[in-house]
């Protein structure tokens, strides 16, 4: 790393004039295709998604871009679930003498979204809320420390003790996901996990709604939830569920499941997945000169092209006045798109190139990475010859000339680059070492490529119908290619490749399926204050009943000190529902308190 | 952009009306447009002085393993070349470009033998997870040095013993205004002066004058008030220079003006604070400079009319520090040192100066 940097100014101080000027990329054209009403949003999987791979390609083409070596064509598929539907689950239970009771609505059981397809039956043992920490955690709490569950139909609780005190709560809530309590169950021998919303939490006695699960196949046990009134049945000869969960609630690690006596619940869970193919489109153009002596031949540049399309889905925010209307998505991310093309454009034009160029357009990111996670597993240029990874997501809305710069910490080359090629870009850059991002990034990061990520940041049509072509600051999303691709010819010139740095994960930046508050609070993610700056706060929400508004700074909440956001989102856990907590906050440069309620999140 | 990794940051989003994006607006902005952070690698970097021509900027930053200490760097603000002008070896600090020659003026410890040891000593303090408060420390081997734009070779031009730095060119490159602590050295200190060097060297710093093709000889002292006088700078019709007094308890400090033989010294500045880092704008017309009244370790950037006549105008809106103000030379941009990019440690920011606004901006402020 040390010596990268030493080796980089000798590099840089002798390239830099062979530096070809290339006229402006122009980003318009790319964005007004791609965000157009003809290509519906560009849902992963769908005919929407294929006529923009193949308007993608068609452009790569023109410019002179080929199919990566040993490939017929640009197009790299993959095959994903595009969601699940529960496809006639049931559950019967045999209490004792008592008649078998049968439920087969949806409003009484539900299979979870990763559940296996079975039918199995056997008795049934309560094992509490079903979390297992992990003995490396240093803190005590298996639920199934004194239980017997093989064979077994395993009943828990949802989510985790609701009275427990702060630090114990932050812990368990890390192993409350659903997916994590049906493994611990799994690796116990149990035949299937059952999960009931206990009547001291949030959304008591309702079954869980079926999440997105894009994993083809189960989790390797039947997984259902349960309503309030089936679980009063397995609970009717021994002690009532809300008695025990009031033991339960209060943490005590010592408080143990037990057995639902000469209860037999036979059930059976079945899914139906939607399998789906997504395309990547590959590209690349290739070095000028034979690449033998060159460390990492490969540089490459991408951005997601697809997006939430015409329905209704997960990750959307359009308002129902808006039901219907296709998510167009040009800023996400028909703007990063245009951008990578711009790029290979300015690129193309270039008369000497010492690595080739890959260029990679990924299709389902708005689903989890998809698209780059399927090209790091099997990638078709072997992932340790790539010498760096430039990603451009969500980056054609700039405000105040500030660009954010995300992944920075992967190679100690970055600053040194980033500086050199910004004096005459002249952003107002804000750099963030962190690549644990929401986006395609990760994906490389995750397989060792020095990234970088770059975007302009979220902003009030984010995954709504709304993020239209005509709202995009083309001047701005110009300069953004016309910069990343002055840093693409450095990185093509430097010599030896950029070192990887492993960024270690913060836990607290770990996957949050069991955040259940609302807060109202919109973060600014670009910012670099000491605290949690709100970029705003949503309407009627409990920060705005606290009297909380746009550029106040939360430092403190609930007496967790908060100084960026990963603070914010683990002090989350420690909140309830309904119980007022103190929040400290700067207002300028005066210091205030207020009380805030947090709420259900749905 | 994928909202379901974090969770968090999903659900701060979702249902969100997010409101309009439009910043809050700074007065900040009335002198400051498109304000942005120049120096990006590394620790730390400050000090940022232009050339005549505008076309490179000289600084000091701490960005190359091995060395804790600041080096001395130039940058071609059309390429956005950088390269190190000082040796690598050893402190550095306050560099300047002739206006003439382009040679760069800064001072250095590098011919120190115990160099090496002390960088080794910083880092493995620093490896040990312990800080301390920002404090210079006034090396008596620090001497100025001057590299060759031709020849990239180095000339000492000073050789007394004591602190020797903040070194600035006339604008003709003929004469070079420093700040130096020889008088602790050239004589046996008394048991008073001798416990005063240990706990404050900068008392006994004062402005001294010399030719530019110096050889040691020919230093003239320009200042002979107790307490720390420092960071001159020439006006832009070279006839006045510019600098900071410190009182003798070196908390409060003013900014003065005098002429180039020390007659005629006027204060500037009176907010009974630190005010320090004085730069005139090459119009002549007014003088920037940064003070923490607005707390201690709160510098902002102030100007003032050039004869100080008037209340000083606040040019910046950031806490932590923001200072060393340079314009540049055809005085529409604007370089200072802040630390508004996060952390403590401070980067050069870059923003367009309005000298219109400015000069408005100054007719407006009351009598002092």
């Amino acid at each position: 790393m040390h010596r990268a940097a030493i080796l980089l100014l000798v590099a840089l101080a002798g390239t830099s004039s062979v530096h070809t000027q290339t006229a402006a990329p122009a980003t318009r054209p790319f964005v007004e295709t791609l965000a157009s009403e003809k290509l519906g949003g560009r849902e992963a999987g769908s005919a929407d998604e294929r006529a923009a791979g193949d308007y993608i390609a068609a452009q790569l083409a023109r410019l002179g871009a080929r199919p990566l070596p040993g490939r017929s064509d640009m197009f790299h598929s993959f095959a994903f679930a595009a969601g699940s539907r529960d496809a006639g689950s049931r559950v019967s239970i045999t209490a004792g003498t008592a008649a078998t009771r049968a439920y087969t609505t949806a409003a009484d059981v539900q299979a979870l979204s990763f559940s296996d397809d079975a039918e199995v039956s056997g008795p049934a043992v309560f094992a509490g809320y079903g979390i297992v920490v992990p003995e490396s955690q240093g803190f005590g709490y298996d639920s199934y420390a004194t239980l017997d569950v093989k064979d077994k139909v395993v009943v828990v609780l949802r989510y985790f003790p609701e009275d427990a005190d702060q630090q114990t709560r932050g812990i368990l809530a890390r192993y409350a996901d659903l997916r994590y309590k049906a493994m611990a169950a799994r690796q116990r021998g149990a035949k299937a996990l059952v999960v009931v919303t206990g009547p001291r939490s949030p959304n008591a006695g309702l079954t869980v709604p079926m999440t997105l699960d894009t994993a083809l196949a189960g989790s390797g046990i039947a997984a259902v939830s349960v309503s309030g009134a089936v679980s009063s049945v397995l609970f009717a000869n021994g002690k009532p569920l809300v008695d025990a969960q009031k033991d339960l609630d209060t943490g005590n690690p010592h408080v143990a499941g037990f057995e639902l006596p000469g209860v037999i619940v036979s059930l059976k869970a079945a899914l139906t997945r939607e399998r789906r193919t997504g395309r990547n489109v590959l590209a690349y153009l290739p070095a000028t000169a034979p690449v033998t002596n060159v460390d990492k031949p490969w540089i490459a540049i991408g951005a997601h092209y697809d997006h939430l399309g015409r329905t209704a889905h997960s990750g959307s925010l359009a308002s129902r006045d808006d039901a219907g209307r296709a998510h167009l998505g040009a800023d996400d991310n028909a703007s990063g798109t245009a951008a990578v093309m711009a790029i290979a454009g300015a690129l193309s034009k270039q008369p000497m190139r010492r690595r080739h160029l890959l260029i990679g357009l990924w299709s389902a990111e708005e689903i989890g990475l998809l698209g780059s996670a399927a090209f790091v597993a099997t990638p078709p240029v072997p992932v340790d010859q790539l010498a760096a990874y430039l990603n451009f997501d969500m980056v054609g809305r700039m405000q105040e000339n500030k660009l954010v710069v995300q992944a920075t910490g992967t190679s100690a080359v970055w600053a040194s680059i980033l500086e050199r090629a910004n004096v005459a870009a002249g952003f107002d850059l804000t750099v963030q070492p962190d690549p644990f991002q929401p986006t395609d990034v990760s994906s490389f990061n995750g397989a060792s490529v020095p990234s970088l990520s770059f975007t302009t940041g979220a902003h009030s049509d984010y995954h709504k119908p709304s993020d239209t072509a005509e709202k995009i600051v083309y001047d701005d999303l110009d300069r953004v290619a016309t910069f990343a691709s002055a840093i693409t010819r450095r990185l093509m010139d430097l010599d030896p490749a950029p070192q990887f740095v492993k960024v270690e994960q913060s836990t607290q930046t770990a996957s949050r399926t069991g955040v259940r508050i609302f807060t109202g609070t919109v973060p600014d993610y670009a910012a670099t204050v000491k605290g949690l700056l709100l970029g705003g706060v949503v309407g009627g929400g409990p920060a705005e009943q606290a009297g909380l508004q746009k550029g106040d700074v939360i430092v403190e909440i609930a007496g967790q000190a908060i100084t960026n956001i990963y603070d914010y989102t683990y002090a989350l856990d420690l909140l309830k529902i309904g119980q007022p907590v103190k929040v400290v906050y700067m207002r300028g440069s005066e210091r205030r308190e207020t009380t805030l309620t947090p709420a259900a999140r749905r | 952009m994928r909202a379901t990794v974090t969770a968090a940051l999903a659900l701060v989003l979702a249902g969100a009306a997010l409101l309009a994006q439009a910043p809050a607006s700074s007065p900040e902005r009335d002198f400051l447009t498109r304000p942005r952070r120049l120096t990006v690698e590394g620790r730390r970097a400050g000090e940022g002085y232009w050339s005549k021509d505008g076309k490179q900027l000289v600084f000091q930053s701490e960005r190359e393993p091995g060395n804790p200490f600041y080096q001395i760097y130039l940058m071609d603000m059309g390429s956005g070349d950088v390269t190190r002008v000082s040796p690598g070896m050893g402190k550095t600090t306050c560099s300047f470009i002739n206006p003439e020659t382009h040679d760069i003026l800064f001072a250095s410890t590098h011919h120190d033998p115990r160099s090496k040891q002390l960088q080794d000593e910083e880092l493995k303090f620093r490896a040990s997870g312990q800080e301390r408060r920002y404090s210079w420390d006034y090396d008596p081997e620090m001497e100025l040095y001057v590299r060759s734009a031709k020849a990239g070779t180095y000339r000492r031009l000073t050789n007394a013993r004591g602190y020797d730095a903040e070194a600035s060119y006339s604008p003709d490159g003929q004469w070079i205004v420093f700040s130096s602590t020889r008088q602790a050295y050239d004589h046996t200190l008394s048991a008073a002066e001798a416990k005063q060097l240990e706990t404050d060297p900068s008392f006994f710093a004062e402005i001294y004058i010399m030719r530019a093709d110096a050889d040691g000889s020919g230093v003239k002292r320009l200042t002979n008030v107790t307490g720390y006088d420092g960071g001159p700078f020439f006006s832009p019709d070279g006839k006045r220079i510019i600098w900071r007094r410190f009182d003798e308890a070196g908390l409060i400090a003013d900014v003065w003006t005098m002429n180039l033989d020390g007659s005629d010294q006027r204060q500037i500045t009176n907010f009974g604070a630190m005010s320090w880092a004085p730069y005139i704008h090459p119009s002549g017309q007014y003088i920037l400079f940064a003070s923490n009244k607005l707390g201690f370790e709160n510098f902002e950037v102030f100007m003032v009319d050039i004869d100080g006549k008037k209340q000083p105008v606040r040019i910046t809106y950031s806490d932590g520090f923001d200072g060393l103000p340079v314009p540049s030379p055809d005085g529409t941009q604007l370089a200072w040192t802040s630390s508004r990019g996060g952390g403590r440690e401070g980067q050069i920011f870059l923003a367009q100066w309005n000298h219109e606004r400015a000069l408005a901006a100054l007719r407006a402020a009351p009598a002092r």
